[in-house]
């Protein structure tokens, strides 16, 4: 299975990097877009083509939101991609309105929380078993990476 | 809890970049520092220079450094080349770890000796790999592929110790 991360900024790439390397002993085919890509205001045409290739797509969003990282998650929701949005409290203002049913939040204070909702959103989307599942297992991967993240 | 970070010396970038296990690196630091003088060695090798400033443009961790203590970096020198070589690279990665806070990652001994003596932690290209498989980043064929690739390529490494892993885990040595 095809799978596209995209990430608020630079600085969440390590968090996209380690799921990239979980899921890929798992069989997951994940692309993580370039560094680079996090300064420029269009989106760039490699990860573009990834992104129309992938059959899940999940965003990780703690740091920052990078115009590349909306422009992603914007043409997941476009191309009707199977997409879970992980983003920290600080934003979910700019997030809610684009990605509202997508949208997963984590609160430091009570991460059960961010697992329940998407479980709760895997139930209302008609996807195939196996992308259910990878959006469970990267979903909560990501939350246990992010919670766990130490920090500078 | 603080974020990991490491400096690295030019045999494990190349070691790990041959393999592609570059973002995997990730997983043991948020942030690996590669020092000037480290980038300078990189960028003599035919063909790396672009796949050394290429790692920088994709891998937001992997990250240049260059603030260090100029003198402290002369004085090392200066004793190494009594002993009629000069490491640049490896005395840089150990300077500038001893004043971040950072693991070092080497694998020539008198690097690892520099920075045993200043207290860091220090690992070599084996023990990252090591770590991988003990992670399950690696399956035990794919480390024991990871040393065959990397002894065709003419890296050196501790080879005894590679073999002493190799059985431990069921595979059969180099």
């Amino acid at each position: 299975m095809k799978v596209f991360i995209s990430y608020g900024t630079a600085a969440d790439q390590v968090t996209a990097l380690r799921l990239q390397a979980l899921g890929a002993v798992n069989g997951l085919t994940i692309y993580v877009p370039p560094a680079h890509t996090r300064q420029a205001a269009l989106l760039d045409p490699e990860a573009a083509q990834k992104l129309d290739e992938a059959e899940v797509v999940l965003g990780v969003v703690a740091t920052g939101l990078a115009e590349a990282c909306r422009l992603e998650l914007n043409g997941g929701v476009s191309l009707h991609k199977h997409m879970i949005v992980m983003a920290h409290p600080a934003f979910v203002h700019s997030l809610q309105q684009p990605f509202g049913p997508n949208l997963v939040v984590i609160d430091p204070d009570n991460p059960a929380l961010a697992e329940s909702r998407i479980v709760q959103y895997l139930k209302t989307i008609d996807a195939q078993k196996s992308a259910k599942t990878a959006l469970l297992a990267l979903g909560t991967l990501a939350l246990g990476l992010l919670m766990l993240a130490p920090s500078d | 809890m603080r974020a990991r970070r490491c400096t690295i010396d030019s045999s494990c970038v190349i070691a790990l970049d041959h393999l592609d296990l570059v973002p995997k690196l990730s997983f043991l630091f948020s942030t690996v520092l590669v020092p000037k003088a480290v980038r300078e060695e990189l960028f003599k090798r035919r063909g790396a220079k672009d796949r050394v400033l290429g790692l920088f443009d994709t891998y937001a961790f992997f990250q240049r450094c260059d603030a260090y203590e100029r003198g402290t970096v002369h004085f090392l020198l200066a004793e190494k080349a009594r002993q009629g070589a000069e490491d640049r690279g490896e005395v840089e990665a150990v300077v500038q770890a001893s004043q971040v806070g950072a693991t070092v990652i080497v694998d020539d001994s008198w690097g690892r000796e520099l920075a045993l003596r200043d207290d860091l932690e220090t690992h070599g290209t084996f023990w990252v790999l090591a770590r991988f498989h003990e992670l399950g980043l690696l399956s035990s064929p794919a480390l024991r592929d990871s040393f065959a690739s990397l002894r065709r390529y003419g890296i050196r490494l501790a080879w005894r110790l590679a073999n002493g892993l190799l059985m431990r885990i069921g595979q059969k040595p180099l």
